[in-house]
Order: structure tokens, then C-alpha cells, then sequence
């Protein structure tokens, strides 16, 4: 009895004494706090049962474009889970902190949840906004954030903007000039998704917050039902926001193995339900139906449909002197 | 309304009254004869009646007609107060919408300026010298400098050198940091009338505990002589430095245990004779050098303060030297006038293998008391000609200053409490300092490897001087410096046989 006692504490002493702390810093787009804070327990937990290890992540929130620049001048990410894909494209093609081909690495080109743009108004939708006719109409004021800085801004850029092609035939001058009245209403850009809700619903700046639907429900929850309610245009943007390990700096921090434990735990049906209870658009089709009723079914286009891919959107509409710097004056 | 009603009444009323008043006047003209109704006037009067009837449904109806003119008035004013008030309400809210957006866009700049800010280089100009030092502290660059400008006065006659001033150092010192855990240090050197490079070095400190120098700097051996030329009590370092090196290149390994508690330090150079030259970069031999010391300060953290400024330790090295250049090219004295030489009367002295030095070394500071001694063993096999010999050369000293002001004493100097200011009452602080030092050179090397005709075997001295801290920066100096000498006999000294006497001042810019 007392040998195996002894056995028995022995083991488990060697047991506390390798278990080991990981640290594991997730660079993220602006909108995902609450999403990562309930994710990040779940998997240290699940770690933890698996390995006995204790992983201890970090989170860095931002403007998605503003992020991937940091990890480009040496923000030291094990992983970057950000807007959309052409900011991971930035990361691998500048720094090569990860292979070009990163996307194919996960299911659903690496997006574990998708969500689209929809429009939170003031109670009683004073202005009458249903479409993205009303937004771009004289005396409606509209609050996003910049697109330069901002993965959302951008999605609702293009949100608009294939409204506008849809409407008006694919005709680029006539989607231009939509555009254009769009952004002649809006008085003020934050760099990012949070600062513009901030902006709207604190702050009490404009009619219509163009926002990621997971951030306009965040905004009901916070802010009160009574204050803002959520209207969801017919029509939007299918928005991908990808995940990548940045195989370079978790190498260096011997965190692969978990880096990549922590991206797969995403597509698993625990991180799917956190994915769908935070408004995020689980990609597993049951857990979809089992949240079916928080998200409303609309009319979804795709970069891809719309507008030849992201690197072409980017070249097009938000690289210097693209269409977003011809139509937007200060 | 009420004006409406007001009219209404007064010409109802006047309607009324103008037939009493009629009736009054008509009753009241009869020439005296009772009034009284005659049938043509009945008729008339019936006509009248009537006619009167119509004049008042005639004033009825204009009155209503007025009363909904100013209905209609007031109701044109309701609606253009209220379409004011709708402008004034919608011209607010855009005000106020106006202001929200100011007041937000305000916010996003600070905000911007803010993390800008944080990406500024930071410029800091003190009395510790200029320091760059980028937004993420990776880098840096420093200037700071020592410039001593000296006197000194020989007392006497048959001294080599000459009275007078001289610059004795001029130090442009470079220093900085790259990536976060790489400094360096260049520090040329104008003065004496040469230029040369006195420090070269690059050290990586990933760790206090361990890191790794390599350059040129001065080797981990006398105590004296690793102090900060800016913070000597006297001008010139002790006869115990004329046997440690005083600058070598290599590779050294060191750090700061337990808080500062042990430093030590381990080092392989080129090798360096006595008293070597600053102006060596290179081996003069194929041989290489190897430099160690610890230095324990064991109550440096605690709370005892009568110890806490209490340091010991040991300093040595080890080399294989040889040839002319293993030697060294004399001992001076405080004057900085050679007292010995390796020049035999026939011959030629020269380095013949094993060198090796040992340096036990200790001080003491308790508030303005500093005290500091150090004994060295600079042991050397010789060679002249077939005659070869084992020396061992010998130096102590032990010094001490006291700060008149009251400021703390230290290793690295005296920091004013009151910078001179006089007429706010700032004299700085002042410092009386004494030390008594001496240097044996072993017996046998006279006469085969040294000659008692031009060197001493033995110098002693003894210095007392005042030191003035004007304040971090400037420091005014004056000592006197007395030196005898043993076993000298020669006709033609290298010194005065009675000795030297000097007096020093020095000028003192440091930063």
C-alpha cells in the first residue's frame, strides 16, 4: 500500500512538475472580445484536460488592417484571427511569417464562422431605413469606421457597393456615385469596428451604425434593446474573417502544436456554440439550425462574386488612390 | 377671444344704450308739458326700432366676422410659432449632432497623437549627458564627457618632467544600445597631446546575471584602476596600479549575482605588461591572457546601513609573456616621472614566460566616509641574456576621503546636495582626502635585469588633498603629492634621489 502510495505521488508530482505553461498571444480584429474571452477559457480548459498543460492566451484587438501591420513590424502573434483574408495575405507576403498557400490549412478557406453587415438604427428607426437606398439619402447620417484601418468598414464598404452594382446593372459609374453619396453622409471614421459603435451608441453620432451583425447584437445586449434596434437589409456581404497560425513566431516560441490546436478548436461544436452564441455565424450546419433564430436570412454576395477576389478588391477600392481615396474627402 | 368679446360687448352695450339715452333726451325737451305718446311718434318710433334692429345684427355680423379674423390670426401664429420652434428644434439637434461629432473627432485625434507619441524617439539632456532613446527603448544613443584640465607644480630640482598645465584627458564617450540587449561604448581620448581610442566594446546583456563584452576595455583586475578616471580622489591612481593592466582587448564574461551581492568577472585578452599603454590594440605577443575577479558586497540589499557600503574581493591574471613587449616600460610615481625600468647596466631585459598577478582589493563608504585599499602581486619570470630570474614586485596602498558637506561618499563619486549657487547659498560639497601608498620591486632583479643607477627599488608616497563638487558636472581638485625613494645610487637619476614633491590641481568637467 505504501508503494504504490508513493508510486502514485511520485507520479503525480512529476506530473504537476512537467506540466507547463503556454503562452500564446492571439492578434485579433476589433469586434472579437467577447467572442475570445468566453473561446479562450473553453480551450484552456480543454487543453488542459487533454495535456495537462496550461495555456494562458493573450489577446490584442484592433482595426484588422492596423493589426496585421503590427504583426508585420513585429508584433510577436502566435496567431492572427482577423477580418478577412488579404490582411493575412499582408502578413505572409511582407514579413513571411507564413506560407502563401496559409489559407487552404483549415476547412471553409480557414474561416471557422462567417457574419455580414447589417444596419443598427434608434429605437423606432426614426429615419426609416430598410435599405441601402436610405442610407445614402440627404439628412441620414451614417457611422463606420475607415476602411484603410478597418476589416468591417471594409466588408460594409463592399456591402454597399454590391448593393450598388446589383441595383444599377454592374454599372461602375453609377455604383461610384452611390458610393459616393454614401460616404457624403458619414461625419467621422474610426479607426476600427468598436470605436465606431462606441461612437454611435455612446456617444449618440448618427442615425445608422453600418455594423458587423455579431457587433450590432453585442450592441443590444450592452446598450439596451429599448435604445437600438437591428435592421437587416435584404441584401449583404458574405464576410470571412480567417484564422492563420503565424508559423514563424510560433515556432520560435515552440507553440505550434498548440497554436494550431487553439485554430481547429474553433471549427469543434464547443467553439462553434460559442462562435453562434456570439453572433457569429457558425459554419457547422446543426449548430446553425440550433441558433437559426439569431440571425436573419438575407440575400449574401461574395468578394469573390462581387468583385474578382480580395487582392483585386483591395487594388481597386482601398489601395492609395483606389476608388475609396477618390470618392472620400475629410 | 377676450378682445373679441370685449368688442362685441361694448357695441352690444352701445346699441342699448344710445336708445335710452335717446328716449332720456326726448322726454327731456318737451317745453314743460308732460311728455307723453302721441300717435305719430308710436310710428316712427316703431321704425326706428326696427331700423335699429338691423344695425345691430349689421355690427353682429361684423363682429363675428372680426372675431374669426383674429381667430384666424391667432391660428396663423400658432402655426408659424410651432414651425419655428420645429426649425429651432431641428436646427439644435444639428447643432448638437455637430458638436458630438467635434466632440468624438477631438477624441480619435488625441487618441492618434497619443499612439503616435508613443512612437517618438525620446531626447533627454542632463546632467548625466545627452540621451536618444527610440519610442520602444531598442536603441539609444548617448554622448557624455570627461575633460580634466590639470597643473602640476614640481617642487625641487633634478625632476624630469616639466611644471606647468597640461590636458590630461578629453573624452568624447559614445555610448548606446541596439536591439534592446546590445550596448556600446567608443571613447576616444584628446588628451596627453595624442589621440587614441581608449575603449572599444560591445556588450550583450541578455541577462544581469550573465553577459558577454568584447573590446577593448579595461581587464577585470585592480580596484583603483577600474574605478571611473572622473571619480578618483586624487589626479593620478596609486602606486598599485602600476602593476595591473590598464586596458587590454578581448572577451570577458560577467555579471551581477544576488542583486549585486557578488559581481564577477572572467576574461581572455591579448595580455598586457605593468602599466601598459592605452594606445595598444593589438597582441604584442602570440600569447593570450587570462583575467578573473569577484567582488563581494554581501550587505549591498540589506538594511544594515553601517555595512551596506562594505566591498572585498580578488583580482588576478595569468599569462604567458615574452620578448621586450611582455615587459613592462616602467613604474612612475603620482608626478608621473618613471622611478623604474627594466634596464640593466648590460643587456637587455625581457619577458621569459609566466606572468601572473593577484590583487586582493576591499572598500568601505558610511555616509561622507570612503575608504578604499588594495594590495598586488605582480609575479614575472625575466630573462637578460642567459640569466634568468623569477620577480615578484609588490604594491599597497590605502586612501580615504572625508565629505565635509556631509554628502555620501562612493565608489562613483559625490553628488552635491546644494550645487554651487552662492548667492542662494549653494557652495557645493567639499571633500578632504589622504592616501599612503608604496611599491617593492623585488631584490633580484638589481643588477642583472635593473639598474639601482636609474631606478629606485622602492618608492612610497604619501598625498593629502580638497576636492570641490560644484556640482555633478565640475569639480575643482588640489592635492600635494610627497615621494621617497629606496635603493636608488646613481650618479644620473630618473628622479630626484631625495624624491618628488608635486602639487596638483585639476579643472574637472564631467557628464
Amino acid at each position: 500500500m505504501k508503494i504504490l502510495l508513493t508510486i502514485l505521488l511520485a507520479s503525480s508530482l512529476s506530473a504537476v512538475a512537467g506540466a507547463k505553461e503556454i503562452k500564446l498571444l492571439n492578434v485579433s480584429y476589433d469586434p472579437t472580445r467577447e467572442l475570445y474571452q468566453e473561446y479562450n477559457a473553453a480551450f484552456a480548459k480543454y487543453w488542459k484536460a487533454k495535456t495537462g498543460d496550461d495555456v494562458v492566451i493573450s489577446q490584442s484587438h484592433g482595426g484588422s488592417g492596423k493589426q496585421a501591420q503590427s504583426v508585420i513590424n513585429g508584433l510577436e502573434a502566435d496567431v492572427v484571427t482577423l477580418a478577412l483574408a488579404y490582411d493575412i495575405d499582408a502578413i505572409s507576403q511582407q514579413a513571411r511569417l507564413l506560407p502563401a498557400d496559409w489559407q487552404k490549412r483549415l476547412p471553409d478557406n480557414s474561416t471557422p464562422y462567417t457574419s455580414t453587415i447589417v444596419f443598427l438604427v434608434r429605437k423606432g428607426n426614426p429615419k426609416h431605413i430598410r435599405d441601402w437606398d436610405d442610407v445614402v439619402k440627404p439628412g441620414v447620417s451614417v457611422v463606420v469606421p475607415n476602411p484603410k484601418t478597418s476589416g468591417g468598414a471594409r466588408w460594409a464598404y463592399l456591402a454597399a457597393y454590391a448593393y450598388a452594382l446589383e441595383t444599377y446593372g454592374h454599372d461602375e459609374a453609377k455604383a461610384k456615385a452611390f458610393i459616393t453619396r454614401l460616404y457624403k453622409n458619414v461625419p467621422i471614421l474610426d479607426s476600427g469596428a468598436r470605436g465606431s459603435t462606441i461612437t454611435f451608441a455612446q456617444r449618440g453620432i448618427g442615425d445608422v451604425l453600418l455594423a458587423w451583425e455579431n457587433e450590432a447584437h453585442l450592441a443590444l445586449k450592452e446598450f439596451g434593446a429599448d435604445k437600438f434596434e437591428i435592421i437587416t437589409p435584404p441584401l449583404s456581404i458574405l464576410a470571412e474573417p480567417p484564422v492563420a497560425v503565424v508559423d514563424k513566431v510560433a515556432k520560435r516560441h515552440g507553440n505550434t502544436e498548440v497554436a494550431k490546436a487553439y485554430l481547429e478548436y474553433l471549427y469543434s461544436d464547443d467553439g462553434q456554440e460559442i462562435a453562434a452564441k456570439n453572433f457569429y455565424r457558425p459554419r457547422n450546419p446543426a449548430i446553425a439550425e440550433k441558433y437559426a433564430a439569431n440571425f436573419t436570412q438575407l440575400k449574401l454576395v461574395t468578394v469573390d462574386q462581387e468583385f474578382g477576389g480580395w487582392a483585386k478588391a483591395q487594388a481597386t477600392h482601398f489601395a492609395d488612390g483606389g476608388v475609396f481615396d477618390q470618392i472620400y474627402q475629410p | 377671444m377676450k378682445l373679441n368679446q370685449l368688442i362685441l360687448t361694448a357695441i352690444v352695450g352701445a346699441q342699448f344704450a344710445l336708445p335710452l339715452f335717446a328716449a332720456d333726451s326726448e322726454a327731456t325737451n318737451s317745453t314743460g308739458a308732460a311728455q307723453s305718446e302721441s300717435p305719430a311718434l308710436t310710428a316712427g318710433g316703431t321704425a326706428a326700432s326696427a331700423a335699429e334692429t338691423e344695425e345691430i345684427e349689421d355690427l353682429k355680423r361684423e363682429i363675428q366676422a372680426l372675431d374669426q379674423k383674429v381667430q384666424n390670426l391667432e391660428k396663423q401664429h400658432q402655426s408659424q410659432q410651432q414651425a419655428i420652434i420645429a426649425t429651432n428644434q431641428e436646427q439644435i439637434q444639428e447643432l448638437d449632432q455637430k458638436v458630438r461629432v467635434l466632440s468624438r473627432q477631438h477624441e480619435l485625434d488625441q487618441e492618434t497623437a497619443e499612439a503616435a507619441a508613443k512612437l517618438q524617439p525620446r531626447f533627454k539632456l542632463d546632467s548625466s549627458g545627452f540621451l536618444f532613446t527610440s519610442a520602444d527603448t531598442n536603441f539609444s544613443i548617448g554622448l557624455h564627457g570627461l575633460v580634466q584640465l590639470d597643473s602640476r607644480t614640481y617642487l625641487g630640482n633634478n625632476n624630469v618632467a616639466n611644471s606647468g598645465f597640461l590636458l590630461r584627458r578629453a573624452r568624447p564617450i559614445i555610448v548606446g544600445t541596439v536591439f534592446h540587449d546590445f550596448d556600446y561604448n567608443l571613447t576616444p581620448d584628446f588628451g596627453g597631446g595624442t589621440v587614441q581610442i581608449v575603449d572599444a566594446y560591445i556588450n550583450y546583456h541578455y541577462d544581469p546575471q550573465l553577459q558577454l563584452e568584447a573590446g577593448k576595455f579595461k581587464p577585470p583586475v585592480g580596484l583603483e584602476a577600474l574605478q571611473s578616471d572622473a571619480n578618483l580622489y586624487l589626479n593620478e591612481r596609486s602606486l598599485v596600479t602600476d602593476l595591473v593592466p590598464n586596458r587590454d582587448v578581448g572577451l570577458e564574461l560577467h555579471g551581477d549575482l544576488f542583486g549585486g551581492a557578488i559581481s564577477y568577472a572572467a576574461a581572455i585578452m591579448d595580455g598586457a605588461p605593468d602599466y601598459s599603454s592605452t594606445t595598444v590594440n593589438t597582441n604584442l605577443d602570440s600569447d593570450l591572457a587570462y583575467y578573473g575577479r569577484i567582488f563581494v558586497q554581501p550587505w549591498i540589499t540589506s538594511d544594515v546601513d553601517l555595512l551596506r557600503g562594505l566591498g572585498f574581493g580578488v583580482g588576478g591574471s595569468y599569462e604567458d609573456a615574452s620578448g621586450v613587449n611582455g615587459l613592462t616600460a616602467g613604474y612612475t610615481t603620482d608626478g608621473q616621472q618613471r622611478f623604474f625600468t627594466y634596464t640593466p647596466a648590460a643587456g637587455t631585459t625581457i619577458a621569459n614566460g609566466q606572468h601572473w598577478r593577484l590583487s586582493p582589493q576591499s572598500y568601505y563608504y558610511y555616509g561622507p566616509l570612503g575608504l578604499m585599499g588594495e594590495y598586488a602581486i605582480s609575479d614575472q619570470d625575466v630573462r637578460n641574456g642567459a640569466a634568468t630570474a623569477n620577480l615578484q614586485n609588490t604594491a599597497w596602498e590605502v586612501q580615504g576621503g572625508w565629505v565635509l558637506t556631509g554628502e555620501d561618499a562612493s565608489y562613483n563619486g559625490v553628488t552635491p546636495r546644494h550645487p554651487f549657487k552662492p548667492l542662494s547659498g549653494g557652495w557645493g560639497a567639499w571633500q578632504v582626502v589622504g592616501r599612503y601608498e608604496q611599491l617593492n620591486v623585488d631584490s633580484a632583479a638589481f643588477p642583472t635585469f635593473a639598474s639601482s643607477a636609474a631606478s629606485a627599488s622602492a618608492a612610497r608616497a604619501w598625498s593629502a588633498g580638497l576636492n570641490w563638487y560644484l556640482n555633478r558636472n565640475i569639480r575643482f581638485d588640489a592635492s600635494y603629492s610627497h615621494t621617497t625613494f629606496s635603493g636608488y645610487t646613481g650618479p644620473s637619476p630618473a628622479v630626484p634621489a631625495k624624491g618628488e614633491d608635486v602639487f596638483f590641481t585639476r579643472i574637472q568637467l564631467a557628464f
